[in-house]
This record gives structure tokens, C-alpha cells and sequence, in this order.
């Protein structure tokens, strides 16, 4: 094989087949060599000019590359290898591990990145001899093997050998080299008054929050991971950064299920791989064994932003019209007891709670049963779903205007509670179910992160950050009720208030609207006008309700008008919903994309930039009410539409109006639990760049500016 | 609007800008390429549908491929796996004028010196093969099913070493997932860290 090999692969590799070869015993150092070139000289030396009994000292094993080779650290990223030391030591003598200094990060095409050393290195251990030692010396030997590489790798490796005498007292050795290299050991992560690391889980990543004042000192941060043997890391990246705080993105290939933080390195410089280099030695927290969740501070961050997103959510304009009509519930109740505004507020809050909770078993459940889950998706992709809220909007409106008055069933509390206030307080529960059921498809901002991480944890965790929510959408309410005091600044009841009332009614039809048209972009116009014909038989059941069911009706009547009411909306449910709705179809997807948009596939998105186009991803819903929201201010405004225009940007729908799965896919990908998100993908073999769920302008304008410009420069570069 | 403005304040503060991962992870559909081989004749991934596929990436400069080579390790594995019907794709992405980068001439030679089984040895010189499944290594291993989806990716055997020897001692990956998936189980082991050279690419 040997003759073969020289033939065609030409001489190197015999040389480095030799090299590979090449161990020997040297007191003083030893060469690799390569080529008639020395590629690396090793040399074992220790601090010490003598061994005392019991008094640890360190030894280190001095590489010393040629120019442009290079030798690995303990993780050699995603090449390479890291040195190794095996001792060979008399009975009773101990050896530390390797105290490796903070490496170098080298980036390489293909965006292969590797941490090493160039020039020198000195791979330090501490060593413990026994507390009595018999002979007048020791012989301590090693046999280190390294991989040194430039274009190519070549292993490399020496037995070497430290002949100490041993004494009752010594003096130090080799100071300078032991000093240069100590001083480029990571140190432990100071004290949470200087610094702070904190760890969190999104979907496929880990987050390494870093917070301390030194950081500001230093222009170059970068995380070094040092990733166990059963993770496989991608490439940490600087995520956000601000004076005094850092937030790595850890990428995870492939990981323990509940990973949730990482050994590594924080390095910090004024320049990347600069000489003045520090490094905090982060440890991979303690709650990573199997039966632990992640660490609690984790937790208790996402369930207040849990919280927060709750609260945001009222703001919502999903939920607008159910707020209007619970601060309208406010104002009637101005002059009722302190405590019947209490209960109500009560109620309420349980109403909300009752459908987080219910939600969250739901997702358990569907996770539980393998199925993708995604926030919003799975209740509003589902036109039955979009229709049956319809349904409820339009009884509520139809109640707005007094076309009948809701009388509930038998509650189990008749007993304990008047009449009127049982029908007060099951009214106030449904209110706080309705304005949650309308505010699900908002996807707030903090929400969008806190469901992320979710979606990634256990159900108790899942279950905590529904109650978390719940309790954040429903904080405004129980505390005006708690202190009903507030309410005066509300205006005094009077006649007014009927007006109001109508006026509600007509803000629910405006939903109504709203969501019909999303059953419209689900089923098409045929589809919209069967539902909406089967509203226009509830209507008129409502209305029956309204003007024959009443207390001076008698019971005969009631109970026969009754009866047509249910035959008629189960009569019309069968035919319009069950036939004509069910069968009806968009006509085609083209018909949805208007303008310079083109529709969405991942095919389409490849061969646009293989050819060398900049492409923005609009991932979108018909339901999605902050999308449209973006699309109107933002993305169809003149002056954005004219620069996609000018910088030639291809810009693609993804439509997600049905939850098609391979969107589905991508948008877990993203870490994103639904719509909207927006992704501007640069050029090929380019990392591509997500925008935040509520777009300004500016911020579109600014980055296709800086893309646009970095596309062609690299472009220049390559002719 | 203030709402909006209160929003995208608190959202920047948290900061949502994410980036995809490069690599198809396991599960995922394989990317389709099409490469020419030694003998000039072009071989795409689509046209091998319906059978398992292994890609194995190669540089015949680099010491964790002779590892494997070497001793035959490598070359019976092809053999087996060939034999038994599976397509063995061996790809050189590295870029002209680096080492390990074939010319068709080169790849005939070494293809007939080493003795190798390979289905096809193909020059990738430009890499673009290579950067669609994210290879980073020689030797890195990918094992796609008759349906197109990946099943392994990763080392070639559990020892990390450039050391012949540690070969009777290592877990062969392929050929443990090879077996498991021709009988019809599932890979127990689909994903590990790769490791050896790097594959050098030509610079983007």
C-alpha cells in the first residue's frame, strides 16, 4: 500500500504516516517534524527545582507550533482534536487534570469554526507527591498526543520525562512561562455582585444571559462551549447585547431532552482572540440530571414574562371589544356593594382561568399524543373552531342590543346566592372565558417567548405558564374590583349606559366581520356566506328567545317555541355547516396573494437564492390580526414597498391561514409558536435574519439598507 | 400607536433575532445534489430514491481517513453494505488547491490503489454539496432511508482518534444503524458528533 500511497497522494502523506510514528523518549523536548520542518517541539517543565513530600506542584506540557500550525482544546469544536496526557507516576503520587488556557477561536470556510492554539502553549496539571517519598528523585513521565494542523492534520506525540530531586524545601522554576500561561486560565464566575450567568431553554436552544459591569470594558465577548459528550453544539452567537448585559444563542444539534445549561467559557477581550484575554469558567448548572426540571430562576423569569404577556394581551385589539364591555360591567356596577363588585370581579378571573387551564390540558394532551403544537394555530386553523366563535360574538351582540335577555340554567350555587346576582356572576365567568377565547390568536410579544420555552417543558411547567398568563390578563380586573374605591373615577350610571350597550354590540360585529373574513380566506366566499347564513338562523332563534320566551308567556308556549328554536339551528347547522360549509373550498391559493408578493414554498425560496436574490418570508394568517396589522403599516406603506423595490428583494407569503404543516415546521424551527414572523434571508449559505413580531418601518428600512449594501460588496469581492 | 410603540420597545428588549441552524438535522428530507463522478458521469441523490443511501465524506490526505482506510476498515464496510443494495456515495468537497482535493484523475487512481467499494466517488469541488448537509468533517457519515429522510449523521465509530487501533474497540455508528434500519428497526444511535479533518472549503 505504501508504494501506492506515494504515487498518487504524494509524498506528505508518508511523511505524516511517519510522524505518526514518531515516539520517543526525550528528557529535554521533542520535535515533530514534517517535511524536513519542525512542526512542533514539546517539552515537559515544572515549577518547581525540586519535589517536597505532600506539597503539590504543577507541571505543564510546553508546545511550541510553527507559524500557522495549530493544537486543540479540550473541545476542539467542529474539527480536530484535543492533546493528551497519560502519567505515568510511582504508587501514592496524584495528578490533577489539564488546566487549559483560554483558547483561540479560528473560523474557517464552510463555516467551520475550531478553538486551538498557535505559536506556544502550556498545558499545566497539578501533581500531589506522597507524603513520604523513599528515593532522592523522581522520575515523572507522560505520553502526550496531539493533532497539529494548518491545511492539513497531522498527529503528532512524545513520551517525555521530568527527572525532580527531591528535597525538604524548593525554590520556583520556570516562573515567567508558568506566569504567562496562569495568567490565561479562565477564573471562576465572580460573585453575583460582579457578574451573573442565567440560563434558559427555547425550543432547540439553550440562552446564556450574561449580566455584569465589566462587560462594557470589552468591545470582543464570545461563549466557549464545553458541551458533555452526549450534546452536540452548533455555533454560539451574540444574540442581543447592551452595556452590561450579553445574551448568547447556544444552537443544540442534538441534546438530552431537558439540557438546560452548558459548561464553558465566557471570553472577553478588546479584540476577538486578542492577547489581553479573560474568561469566565461558566459550569453547566446542577439541575440537568433526569429527574430535575430546569433551574427555577429560569422558570420564574418566563412565568413573569408569562405574566407581563398576560397583562399586554388586554391590550390586544382581539380582545378590545370584550374589555369595552367588562369596563361597561364596571360602570353598572359603581353603585352596587363593594363586595357583589368583589364577587363579580371573582368570577371573572375564573372565567379566564378556566379556559388557560383548559388550554393548557388540551396542549398536554395533543404534546403528549406526538402531535406539533403551535400557540393560536391549533384553535384558529381550524375553521369550526373560527365559526363557533362567531356564533358567540353574535348571540353577545344580539344581547348588546336587547334583542333577548340571557337566562342561564339551574346553577349547583342557587342556594347560596340570590337569583340576580347567580345570573351576575355566571355572566362575569363567560365574560372572562370569551375575552380569553378572543385573545388566544394574539400572540404578544412576551408571550411569544414564555409559550416558546413552554412548549419545551414538562406539563406541570406548561401548566404554571398558563396560570401565569391567566393571572396577568386577569391582575387589571381583580384589583379594580378589590378596590372598587377606583371606580369612582369611572362616570356615574344613568341612561347613557343602554346606548353604551348598543354601541358594544356594534364593536362585536366588527369581530364578527373580522372573523368571517377569516373564515372567508379558510373556505372561501361560498364558505363565508354558508356561515354566514347559518348566523342569520341563530339570529332569528335569539330573536324568538327574545320576543316569545318570556315569564308572562305560558309554559306551553315557551316550551313549543323552545323546541323550534333547537330544530331550527340544529335544522340549519346540518344543512348550511355539515353539508354546504363543509364541502365548500378556496378557489385557489393565488387568489389570496395580491400585489408584488408571490406565494411561499421552500423549493421556491432555494431556487430564488441560488440565483443569487435577496428574499423576505412574511409568514402570515388570515386570523392574525397583528399581521395584518404589520402588513398595513409597515410592509404595503409606500416608501417600504418602494425599497424591496429598489434593492430587488423577492418578497414571499407564507400562508398559514390552514396551519399547513410544512410552515408549521419552519416556524418551530424559529422557535416561534405561530404567525406572525418575518425572515429576510440575505443570500445563500447566509444566516437569515428575524425581524420582532411588531415591525416599525425604520426597522425594515435600516436592514434592507445594511443587507443590500453587504450583498453586493460581497458580490464585488467575488469577481 | 403607543401601544405599538410600548410593544416593540419591550420586544427589543428581549430581543427576537434568531438564526436557522445550517445543518438538515435527522428526520429532516435530504437535499438533493448532483455531483460527477471520476468518470465524468453525474450522479444525483433523487435518482437513488428507494434505496438506503450513505454519503461518506473524504480526503485521502487527512490521517482519520487513512485511519479508516488503512486497514480496510472502510473498504469492507462498502463492500457489506453495497452488496447488500445500499448506494455508497463517497464525496470530496474540498476546494482546488487545498489538500485532499481530487482531480478525476487523481480519484481514479486512488479509487483502484485503495481498493475502495464505493457506488461512486464524487468531486464536489466547489462544496456545495458539502455545505447542504453541513459536512465538517473527514470522515463525516450520513445514512438517508429509501424515503429521502436522514437517518444518521455523524462519526463513523465511537473512538475519536486518528489511532488504527482503537478500530477493534470502537462502535461502528454506520454500520449499527445500517443493520438496524435493513432489518427494520429504528437507529438507535442517530446522531453523533463527528470527527476528524476539516473539510476544506473554498472561502464564499
Amino acid at each position: 500500500m505504501l508504494p501506492n500511497l506515494m504515487r498518487i497522494a504524494s509524498r506528505q502523506s508518508v511523511y505524516s504516516l511517519l510522524c505518526w510514528l514518531l515516539v520517543a523518549v526525550a528528557p529535554h523536548g521533542l520535535a515533530q517534524n514534517y517535511q524536513g520542518k519542525q512542526l512542533v517541539k514539546a517539552e515537559l517543565l515544572a515549577d518547581t527545582t525540586a519535589i517536597v513530600a505532600d506539597k503539590p506542584f504543577t507541571v505543564g506540557l510546553l508546545l511550541r507550533m510553527a507559524p500557522g500550525w495549530h493544537t486543540y482544546w479540550k473541545f476542539s469544536g467542529d474539527a480536530g482534536l484535543p492533546t493528551e496526557m497519560k502519567w505515568k507516576l510511582p504508587p501514592g503520587w496524584k495528578v490533577g487534570d489539564i488546566q487549559w488556557p483560554i483558547p483561540l477561536k479560528t473560523v474557517d470556510p464552510g463555516d467551520i469554526e475550531t478553538y486551538g492554539y498557535e505559536n506556544e502553549v502550556l498545558l499545566m496539571q497539578e501533581i500531589t507527591p506522597p507524603s513520604k517519598i523513599d528515593d532522592s528523585s523522581a522520575k515523572l513521565s507522560t505520553e502526550a498526543n496531539w493533532l497539529v494542523c494548518e491545511k492539513i492534520c497531522i498527529p503528532g506525540g512524545a513520551t517525555l520525562q521530568l527527572d525532580l530531586p527531591v528535597a525538604s524545601t524548593s525554590q520556583p522554576a520556570n516562573t515567567d512561562v508558568f506566569a504567562r500561561y496562569r495568567r490565561l486560565l479562565p477564573q471562576n464566575l465572580a460573585g453575583p455582585d460582579v457578574a451573573r450567568a442565567d440560563w434558559s431553554r427555547v425550543g432547540s436552544d439553550l440562552r446564556l444571559k450574561i449580566t455584569g459591569e465589566t462587560l462594557a470594558k470589552y468591545p470582543a465577548v464570545d461563549f466557549f462551549p464545553l458541551p458533555e459528550q452526549e450534546t452536540i453544539v452548533g455555533h454560539p452567537a451574540v444574540q442581543s447585547r447592551n452595556n452590561n448585559e450579553i445574551v448568547f444563542r447556544i444552537p443544540l444539534e442534538s441534546a438530552p431532552k431537558n439540557l438546560s445549561s452548558l459548561a464553558g467559557l465566557v471570553v472577553f477581550a478588546q479584540q476577538p482572540n486578542g492577547d489581553d484575554r479573560a474568561a469566565w469558567q461558566i459550569t453547566s448548572a446542577p439541575g440537568v440530571s433526569a429527574s430535575r426540571p430546569a433551574p427555577s430562576r429560569g422558570i420564574f423569569t418566563f412565568l413573569l414574562f408569562g405574566f407581563l404577556g398576560g397583562i399586554i394581551l388586554n391590550l390586544m385589539p382581539c380582545v378590545l371589544p370584550v374589555i369595552s364591555l367588562k369596563i361597561f360591567g364596571f360602570v353598572q356596577q359603581a353603585g352596587q356593594s363593594r363586595q357583589k363588585i368583589f364577587r363579580s370581579g371573582i368570577a371573572f378571573t375564573i372565567g379566564i382561568f378556566a379556559w388557560f387551564i383548559a388550554l393548557a390540558v388540551l396542549l398536554i394532551a395533543l404534546k403528549g399524543a406526538g402531535r406539533d403544537v403551535t400557540w393560536g394555530g391549533f384553535q384558529f386553523t381550524n375553521p369550526y373552531f373560527v365559526l363557533a366563535l362567531s356564533v358567540i360574538v353574535l348571540v353577545f351582540a344580539l344581547n348588546l342590543f336587547g334583542v333577548f335577555e340571557i337566562s342561564l340554567p339551574q346553577p349547583v350555587t342557587r342556594n347560596l346566592l340570590s337569583t340576580s346576582e347567580r345570573k351576575d356572576l355566571l355572566g362575569s365567568f363567560f365574560q372572562g372565558v370569551f375575552a380569553t377565547v378572543l385573545a388566544t390568536p394574539c400572540t404578544a410579544p412576551f408571550l411569544g417567548t414564555a409559550l416558546g420555552f413552554a412548549f419545551t417543558q414538562s406539563a406541570a411547567i406548561i401548566l404554571a405558564m398558563f396560570i401565569a398568563i391567566a393571572a396577568g390578563m386577569s391582575a387589571p380586573y381583580l384589583l379594580l374590583s378589590a378596590q372598587p374605591a377606583w371606580l369612582r373615577f369611572l362616570p356615574r350610571p344613568g341612561p347613557w349606559m343602554l346606548h353604551v350597550k348598543q354601541f358594544m354590540g356594534f364593536l362585536l360585529l366588527a369581530t364578527l366581520l373580522f372573523l368571517l373574513y377569516v373564515v372567508g380566506a379558510q373556505r372561501g366566499l361560498e364558505g363565508a356566506i354558508w356561515a354566514s347564513c347559518f348566523l342569520l338562523v341563530i339570529s332569528v332563534a335569539c330573536w324568538m328567545k327574545g320576543a316569545f320566551v318570556v315569564p308572562t308567556a305560558s309554559a306551553v308556549k315557551r316550551i313549543v317555541v323552545l323546541v323550534l328554536m333547537l330544530l331550527l339551528v340544529i335544522g340549519s347547522g346540518l344543512y348550511f355547516i355539515g353539508d354546504k360549509f363543509q364541502s365548500a373550498k378556496i378557489a385557489s391559493l393565488d387568489s389570496q396573494i395580491r400585489g408584488d408578493w408571490q406565494p411561499f414554498t421552500p423549493e421556491r425560496l432555494q431556487t430564488e437564492l441560488e440565483q443569487g436574490r435577496t428574499v423576505f418570508v412574511d409568514f402570515t394568517a388570515a386570523w392574525c390580526l397583528t399581521c395584518k396589522f404589520n402588513e398595513a403599516s409597515v410592509l404595503e406603506a409606500q416608501d417600504v414597498r418602494e425599497a424591496f423595490q429598489r434593492h430587488g428583494i423577492v418578497k414571499l407569503k407564507a400562508d398559514w391561514t390552514n396551519g399547513d404543516p410544512v410552515i408549521t415546521k419552519l416556524l418551530q424551527k424559529f422557535g416561534r409558536p405561530g404567525v406572525p414572523l418575518y425572515v429576510l434571508y440575505p443570500a445563500k449559505n447566509e444566516e437569515p435574519i428575524v425581524f420582532p413580531e411588531l415591525l416599525t418601518k425604520s426597522m425594515i428600512l435600516d436592514k434592507l439598507e445594511t443587507v443590500a449594501r453587504r450583498v453586493a460588496s460581497n458580490r464585488a469581492a467575488l469577481r | 400607536m403607543n401601544t405599538k410603540l410600548v410593544l416593540t420597545a419591550l420586544t427589543s428588549l428581549i430581543g427576537t433575532a434568531v438564526f436557522a441552524a445550517d445543518a438538515p438535522p435527522v428526520g429532516s428530507a435530504a437535499p438533493d445534489f448532483s455531483l460527477p463522478d471520476a468518470n465524468g458521469k453525474t450522479h444525483s441523490l433523487s435518482q437513488y430514491k428507494g434505496k438506503y443511501v450513505v454519503l461518506e465524506w473524504f480526503n485521502p490526505q487527512c490521517p482519520f481517513v487513512k485511519k479508516h482506510y488503512g486497514g480496510g476498515n472502510m473498504q469492507n464496510l462498502q463492500k457489506e453494505f453495497t452488496d447488500k443494495g445500499v448506494v455508497w456515495l463517497t464525496i470530496d468537497s474540498n476546494a482546488p488547491g487545498t489538500e485532499g482535493n481530487l482531480t478525476p484523475e487523481d480519484a481514479q487512481k486512488i479509487a483502484t490503489s485503495w481498493k475502495t467499494h464505493e457506488t461512486a466517488l464524487l468531486l464536489d469541488p466547489e462544496g456545495n454539496a458539502g455545505r447542504a448537509y453541513g459536512a465538517k468533517n473527514t470522515p463525516n457519515m450520513v445514512i438517508i432511508n429509501p424515503e429521502g429522510k436522514l437517518i444518521y449523521r455523524g462519526a463513523i465509530d465511537s473512538k475519536a482518534t486518528p489511532n488504527p487501533s482503537d478500530i477493534p474497540s470502537s462502535t461502528n455508528y454506520v454500520k449499527a444503524a445500517l443493520d438496524q434500519s435493513l432489518s427494520g428497526k429504528s437507529v438507535s444511535t442517530p446522531e453523533t458528533k463527528p470527527y476528524g479533518c476539516s473539510v476544506k472549503y473554498k472561502s464564499s
